[in-house]
């Protein structure tokens, strides 16, 4: 069972947090006191910890994660903060987070990006080609097959379909797709992802006996032979 | 005493005023100093030189003619009514007997004496005070020339009097100029201080009063109440922007209030209430929309993300955006194009840029209806790079564009939005040193976002 550790001092929000974790399969442990959370943080055996900035006693959290990185600890940091403008982010990302989410947030956009968080912290992606039902990818050469039928793609639609593969079986939302395909750390706003997804899904999914592109409603999307899970649902 | 003298010592008027009337005392003083010394120094030598031609005179007259004739001489001298009331001749015999001469003889003064010098004598009866040069003739006899200088001090003493009592009044005048100019200036620095007291108590409207003098105080007052006027043009826009804020985030929340009440108390609460919770998530997740966007121009305005600025192309920035929006485009039934300059690179923020880019060509897609185009193109000449998104939908009348860019200003309320996306594009071309140009493209609207060459 996977462990996670909330160092979160409003108790709303933790439980928010801690009992979406929970029905995702999560062990939580939540630490609402600044102080101890350093020691809660570098001592157990953590496979995640999700950090606040603002704390009692005017603790800032940063300075929990830099202590933990200073102890060599590598446990993936997501922080939770209300602190929004860009150089707050960056002070985070530079403190060693790996992702930086502002409040208020939907617990879908979390969720997605704590398995994005996990997912590349696995090893060993370097493959060249990857298959999905009867959809072959060459990532290297950059074409895509469905049924043995090749599908001309343009570059950024091959980059939104890697970024889906890559993130096979998850939930992404938009605003992870404006960062990875566009590098866009602002949202737009208009359906602009949306438009993109309906334009390669009618690409790769036209004509075929099962739909690889998903949209999980009111989160984002995700590629998978299967459909949406109720647990990627969220 | 020194209480209150510490008083007037703290105004810095008293004090200036103070310093500059003791330095007109003091150089007068040098002045008369040296005027008086080098009077009355003149008129000693010249006086003590006469005494040296007439004793030369009269010994020379008594070589020739002795001492009876000299005598004479003497007498005639003193009965001629020439400076009769201040010369002084006397020549005694060499037993010390007076031959001819009009002082009181006393011992102390008959011993000859190399120099003129100044002594206490008797003449015509009245003690004063003459210079006097005794000289021992070749017979024994003495001779006595010199003159009263009783007239000469008298006038020394006048003139030392009206020095000093002009030097008081000098100085009389200096304080009481600094008591003057301490008021006057403390009238005028009151006035500015009354104002400022106001001002701090909350009447923000006042003024400091600016009188008829185009002195110093009457500038400085204009300048203050120049800068009153712009800090109170601010406050007001601030305020506009609180009311705007206030009005965008109580409205919503107040309709997602009234939504959840009566779902909560329809009849069946359960069959309304998640249709309740749905649009309250919406509304919510639109009024923190608004609140990101102004937090996100108010720190572009703040000006802090210059320091991170670096080259940025805005080829690539154009590219991304648009092959962010064709799909929408295509969706819409809208051409878009662009044509693209060799290399404009602008020094920026990337993600800023991006930002303002994509909000021009997303403006364009929302008020330009099916079947338009939206033309995109960069170009870069004369120090400057410039951006522009020209489309054939309904532009802006001109008469509007002044006020385009003013947060929460929508041109059409029928269209989505916030009415924050060209306060942004405009805050974003201002922390780039930059400007944004709107013009009609007859029909449809030409959005120029115009940034400063790097080194230009």
């Amino acid at each position: 069972m996977r462990r996670c550790l909330i160092i979160e001092d409003d108790t709303e929000n933790a439980q928010y947090v801690a009992t979406g974790l929970r029905e995702l399969g999560w062990l939580v442990t939540v630490c609402r006191d600044g102080v101890h959370a350093v020691g809660r943080a570098a001592d157990g055996a953590w496979d995640l910890i999700i950090l606040d900035r603002m704390l009692p006693n005017d603790i800032d959290g940063l300075s929990i994660l830099k202590t933990l990185r200073s102890l060599g600890r590598r446990t993936p940091v997501v922080i939770l903060s209300a602190l929004a403008a860009t150089d707050e982010r960056v002070r985070g990302l530079k403190a060693g987070c790996d992702d930086y989410l502002t409040k208020p947030f939907a617990f879908s956009e979390l969720a997605a990006r704590i398995e994005a968080v996990l997912r590349r912290l696995q090893p060993g992606d370097s493959v060249r080609e990857m298959h999905v039902a009867d959809m072959k990818v060459d990532l290297i050469a950059r074409s895509v097959e469905r049924a043995g039928r090749l599908i001309a793609l343009q570059p950024r639609e091959f980059r939104l379909l890697a970024y889906l593969l890559l993130n096979q079986g998850r939930v992404v939302t938009r605003t992870m797709l404006l960062e990875a395909v566009w590098d866009y750390r602002f949202d737009p706003q208009t359906n602009v992802i949306d438009v993109h997804i309906s334009r390669l899904r009618s690409k790769i999914d036209k004509d075929a006996s099962v739909a690889l592109i998903h949209t999980v409603r009111g989160v984002g999307y995700t590629l998978s032979p299967a459909g949406p899970t109720r647990e990627l649902a969220g | 005493m020194s209480r209150a003298f510490a008083r007037w010592w703290s105004s810095i008027a008293f004090r200036q005023a103070l310093i500059f009337g003791a330095l007109v005392v003091l150089t007068m003083t040098v002045l008369v100093v040296i005027f008086y010394v080098q009077t009355v120094g003149v008129w000693q030598r010249r006086i003590d030189g006469q005494i040296d031609t007439t004793t030369q005179r009269l010994v020379d007259y008594h070589e020739t003619r002795g001492s009876a004739a000299l005598a004479n001489h003497i007498n005639n001298l003193l009965g001629d009514g020439i400076d009769s009331d201040t010369e002084v001749y006397t020549l005694l015999g060499p037993d010390g007997h007076i031959l001819a001469g009009n002082l009181a003889v006393a011992d102390e003064i008959t011993r000859p004496t190399p120099r003129i010098s100044e002594q206490r004598v008797v003449r015509a009866g009245r003690v004063s005070r003459s210079r006097l040069r005794v000289t021992r003739l070749s017979d024994g006899s003495i001779l006595i020339v010199g003159r009263d200088m009783q007239d000469q001090h008298e006038l020394e003493h006048l003139i030392r009097g009206a020095i000093l009592s002009g030097a008081m009044v000098t100085l009389l005048m200096a304080i009481f100029g600094a008591v003057l100019f301490r008021r006057q200036l403390e009238r005028r620095i009151g006035a500015i201080r009354e104002t400022a007291t106001q001002i701090e108590r909350g009447d923000l409207a006042q003024r400091v009063p600016i009188s008829a003098q185009q002195d110093e105080f009457a500038r400085l007052s204009r300048d203050i109440n120049a800068m009153l006027d712009r800090i109170h043009a601010l406050m007001e826009g601030v305020r506009h922007v609180s009311n705007t804020i206030a009005h965008n985030i109580r409205t919503p929340l107040s309709r997602v209030l009234a939504r959840l009440y009566t779902a909560q108390s329809a009849a069946d609460p359960a069959q309304s209430l998640p249709e309740a919770v749905g649009f309250a998530i919406t509304e919510i997740q639109d009024v923190n929309v608004v609140f990101d966007k102004l937090l996100r121009i108010a720190e572009v305005e703040a000006g802090a993300r210059r320091q991170t600025f670096t080259v940025v192309s805005l080829n690539a920035v154009a590219v991304n955006a648009l092959e962010l929006y064709d799909a929408v485009a295509e969706a819409k039934g809208l051409t878009l194009t662009h044509t693209l300059d060799a290399q404009p690179v602008v020094t920026g923020d990337g993600d800023l840029l991006a930002n303002a880019v994509a909000n021009l060509i997303d403006n364009a897609i929302k008020y330009t209806p099916s079947g338009g185009t939206i033309h995109v193109d960069t170009r870069c000449d004369g120090g400057r790079v410039t951006l522009t998104v020209r489309d054939n939908g309904r532009g802006i009348p001109a008469e509007e564009r002044a006020r385009v860019g003013a947060r929460f200003y929508r041109l059409d309320r029928a269209v989505p939005g916030w009415g924050l996306g060209l306060a942004s594009v405009l805050a974003i071309a201002r922390l780039h040193g930059g400007s944004l140009q709107l013009a009609d493209a007859e029909p449809g609207l030409i959005a120029r976002l115009v940034l400063p060459a790097p080194g230009a």
